[in-house]
């Protein structure tokens, strides 16, 4: 009841503001489905006691692995939550932006959570991999329609560069399905594939390629900030806070168990991959003037740092990473909200333009520095509990790992006081009237921040949730 | 057999009507005609049984290519009702030339006997040289006919020379007698039997298009009228593929063979994908699209297995539907450019009719292999069959050039969702549109629900 719910509101919900285009109702109708959902996913949280739940266990095409098997264990539920929370917020984010057909905009969002949901649900290998896939399409759509300059190029760039990553994954797949009879595809029969080490250390590429991009950690990240930058402000928003979480998920539902030690030989490397990526982030991020691309570029950043704390492959590490993921996903509409209510202020989001506005927007000068105050990881932030667990995790690892991986941090907050400096900070030079955070800002920002908190001082109900599958896939694997 | 008849009969009968100007009545008759054999293969109740003394075997392989064929065919006829619509001359022979080749087409899915292949890839291949050079005062119509005429001639040629040294190697024409000898061969080698082998291949592969017998494919799609262009990338590429399967499915294929099928697949793969890559003119992105697609049905014969047949004919009736709605929109979208064929045509295409943009790109995405759409399945299929069969690297090129081949539909799909400096003007007949969103639908079912389509 509750995948075929999840997969349903927001699915018809489209269906209905496509065919139906109710243009002056379209957020709210939006709004009204993505608060459902939450509903939904909330209620689940609430009934969820541990183990895998499996809703749905059927043949779809049997002759060729493909079966219809839904539900969520705790890393799933976690990622459904951050998905479901987040959307409210990104359609509420909408308000404030002048596109062209909202009915559309909205219909493709909600799509998107579809798919998204969809990801997160599926508990085979080839419905992961379709919903992965169809999660791009009305992505492509919204992008390739209502970005910003140089759309056309950028869009098919992201695509293709997204498709190359899934295409790698499901030659991968392909090859798995015809190991050994055990295997049919499904997650709970991961665990029988028995793949010879020679074959995991290539086959590791193959499979990481896709969630590699996806990320997108160091040398497979072009199309992302000209992405981020490029696409309207919802647009980012799901590419940075949720869609990117994909990657992470993947890692653990796919990556981790299929190819074990494929993984251990290249742990290093992509640890270092990933560090190089997050200081290289930081460095470009304080370089921007737009501070739109900064987000970008800090999400880069941040992203790297997770990747990192995953690869480290002990409980610290991966609950830290999925901790992180989660105020990630938070952070990033956050900054990407006060971007967008800048721009709305100040006409375009080049930082030079600004400066001086916290005498006029005192109220949003307050939030912009609570939500900075998340991004540099302070700590009773969400981002401290998350950032100290991975660097503890890397620190087992190697300790010059954890170095550099703390080194972002002190980048991080060199780019973000920066910023804000020149944002808010400086002589008055406006003339004109600015009216302060309105009722919708607050709507945004004030919830969002208050989880940030809460979740800072008490991360209980989040890390219990990760802790017991997350025991479980590294005692699973060690085994092996 | 009545089937043939009926469609032989079919022919003449459109010839007839033609003569005494009956128009209107010209595709409906062909059309109930077409479906009256389609019921009449449907319940042959002779299967298996070979006819004409052996030289048709007409099995639940040929059948199932027949029923797509027919299918086919009857889609394309709908679609002539308007392309025709302004045409004053010669319309009956260009559904009755249809009707010729098609049943060439019927007979080369279903042969036993190489002389019947042999008959059926000419009877099959005549009327389409009349059909390329159907627009008589056109100049490039002219010159795809007689570029198409040439080129065939040598494939024929080729073809006739593959099948005499056969002949004089294994003293038979029967199927199983040639597929018996190969059996025989084991790993020796039989200098006249391999080229007999290598001659007759290059024939069929010349008719699907296959790399480096794919010269004639871009001219001849581009110069031909648009009809023309999608019976032959649809009928004509099925047709000939089954024939291919049917000649190498039961068969030992010495060494030499399969390298050379090997290395086919890879050039076809390779150069279909990447020369699409640089098209403009959606014409001839389609003739390499469909160089591309014949590299993929060419991986899925590599290791043949119990499944292959099921995987061709699922590839070649999905593709077929996505080409028959993709050429309708593009002659749609050609008369309103004024017989433009950029693919900048579609530009605006969303803007002017949601729908059919909506169904364009499932299309577009169904040749490009996207997850819920048919090709998805299809492509997938083939990787699973080839990797089954142990061609890992083959298979990896495979996908880096289904890759490929997503970047130059997506352009396609851009265009029709970019919004065009002056509104694109579509004038839609019903009865295209009634096709166009069959093939939609179609594939997004089969996408869902593979089993639709099957053995």
């Amino acid at each position: 009841m509750i995948v075929a719910l999840l997969l349903l509101i927001p699915f018809i919900t489209a269906l209905a503001l496509m065919f139906l285009r109710p243009t002056q109702q379209a957020k709210n109708v939006a709004l009204i489905s993505t608060l459902a959902s939450l509903g939904v996913v909330l209620f689940a949280w609430s009934a969820y006691t541990g183990g895998t739940v499996i809703h749905y266990n059927m043949d779809w095409v049997p002759s060729w692995g493909l079966r219809f098997v839904m539900g969520y264990d705790g890393v799933g539920l976690l990622m459904l939550i951050l998905t479901a929370m987040v959307f409210p917020f990104i359609i509420a984010a909408g308000y404030g932006e002048k596109l062209q057909h909202p009915s559309l905009v909205n219909a493709l969002l909600l799509f998107t959570q579809t798919f998204l949901f969809g990801v997160f649900l599926a508990q085979n290998t080839l419905l992961f991999y379709i919903f992965y896939e169809l999660s791009l399409i009305p992505v492509f759509f919204f992008l390739l329609y209502w970005g910003g300059e140089h759309r056309r190029a950028i869009t098919v760039k992201f695509f293709i560069y997204t498709l190359l990553g899934g295409l790698s994954l499901l030659f991968g797949i392909i090859y798995c399905l015809g190991q050994g009879e055990g295997f049919n595809g499904d997650f709970a029969t991961i665990g029988s594939l028995n793949i010879p080490t020679s074959v995991q250390i290539w086959l590791f590429w193959v499979l990481f390629l896709a969630f590699a991009i996806k990320l997108p950690i160091f040398p497979f990240h072009s199309w992302q900030p000209d992405t981020y930058a490029m696409a309207p402000l919802q647009g980012t928003m799901v590419l940075g806070a949720v869609m990117l979480k994909m990657g992470l998920y993947g890692i653990i539902k796919i990556v981790l168990p299929i190819v074990p030690q494929g993984v251990v030989h290249w742990q290093e490397t992509v640890i270092l991959l990933a560090l190089i990526g997050a200081i290289y982030g930081g460095i470009i991020a304080f370089r921007q003037s737009d501070l739109k691309r900064l987000i970008a570029f800090s999400s880069l950043s941040h992203v790297g740092l997770l990747c990192a704390g995953l690869f480290a492959w002990n409980s610290y590490g991966v609950s830290g990473s999925l901790y992180q993921a989660f105020a990630h996903a938070l952070l990033v509409v956050c900054m990407l909200y006060i971007s967008g209510a800048m721009k709305e202020r100040v006409g375009s989001s080049e930082m030079g333009a600004m400066g001086g506005l916290k005498v006029r927007t005192p109220r949003l000068a307050a939030l912009f520095l609570l939500v900075l105050a998340n991004a540099v990881a302070l700590p009773l932030t969400q981002s401290f509990v998350g950032e100290w667990l991975m660097f503890a995790g890397l620190w087992q690892v190697n300790g010059g790992l954890a170095l550099a991986a703390v080194s972002t941090i002190v980048l991080g907050a060199i780019y973000m006081l920066f910023a804000y400096q020149r944002v808010m900070l400086g002589p008055d030079k406006w003339a004109l009237e600015m009216t302060d955070a309105t009722t919708r800002d607050h709507f945004v920002l004030v919830p969002l921040i208050a989880i940030t908190l809460f979740l800072g001082v008490y991360p209980g109900p989040i890390l219990e949730l990760v802790d017991v599958p997350v025991q479980q896939l590294l005692s699973s694997l060690s085994l092996n | 057999m009545s089937a043939l008849v009926l469609i032989s009969v079919l022919g003449v009968v459109l010839l007839y009507l033609g003569l005494f100007g009956n128009r209107d009545l010209l595709a409906p008759v062909g059309i109930i005609g077409l479906l009256t054999a389609f019921v009449f293969f449907a319940a042959d109740w002779r299967l298996e049984s070979p006819l004409f003394g052996g030289l048709v075997q007409f099995d639940s392989y040929a059948r199932s290519f027949s029923l797509v064929l027919i299918v086919v065919t009857v889609l394309l006829f709908l679609f002539g009702i308007d392309y025709y619509a302004k045409v004053r001359e010669n319309v009956a022979e260009q559904y009755a030339l249809m009707l010729f080749s098609l049943i060439g087409g019927l007979l080369i899915t279903s042969f036993s006997n190489l002389i019947v292949l042999f008959l059926g890839i000419e009877i099959l291949s005549i009327p389409l040289y009349i059909l390329a050079g159907g627009k008589r005062d056109s100049f490039r119509s002219g010159e795809a006919a007689f570029k198409y005429f040439v080129q065939g001639s040598f494939a024929s040629g080729f073809l006739l020379l593959g099948l005499a040294l056969l002949y004089g190697s294994t003293a038979s024409f029967d199927l199983a007698a040639i597929a018996a000898h190969a059996a025989t061969i084991g790993t020796g080698t039989d200098m006249l039997f391999l080229l007999g082998l290598f001659f007759t291949i290059a024939g069929v592969a010349f008719k699907v298009a296959a790399v480096p017998f794919h010269f004639w494919s871009p001219d001849v799609y581009e110069g031909a009228p648009t009809l023309v262009t999608a019976f032959m990338s649809t009928v004509v590429k099925t047709a000939a593929f089954a024939a291919f399967y049917r000649l190498i499915a039961h068969m030992q294929l010495p060494e030499a063979v399969h390298t050379m099928l090997i290395v086919m697949t890879i050039c076809t793969l390779f150069l279909g994908n990447i020369v699409a890559l640089r098209q403009t003119h959606f014409k001839r992105l389609m003739a390499y699209s469909s160089i591309a697609h014949t590299g993929f049905l060419l991986l899925a014969f590599l290791g043949f297995d119990a499944r292959t047949a099921d995987v061709l004919l699922y590839y070649l009736g999905t593709y077929a539907l996505a080409t028959v709605g993709l050429f309708i929109v593009l002659t749609l979208a050609k008369r309103a450019a004024k017989g433009d064929e950029h693919i900048h045509i579609f530009r605006g295409l969303f803007r002017s009719s949601p729908w059919l943009a909506i169904v364009t790109m499932l299309l577009l995405l169904s040749l490009a292999g996207i997850p819920l759409t048919a090709g998805f399945v299809a492509k997938y299929r083939v990787f699973v069959l080839s990797l089954a069969n142990g061609y890992l690297l083959t298979t990896a090129f495979a996908v880096v050039m289904a890759l490929v081949g997503i970047y130059y539909y997506v352009i396609v799909i851009r265009e029709a969702f970019t919004p065009g400096e002056r509104g694109l003007r579509l004038v839609v007949a019903p009865l295209n549109w009634l096709v166009i969103s069959l093939c939609g639908i179609a594939v997004l079912a089969l996408g869902v629900m593979p089993g639709l389509l099957r053995m």
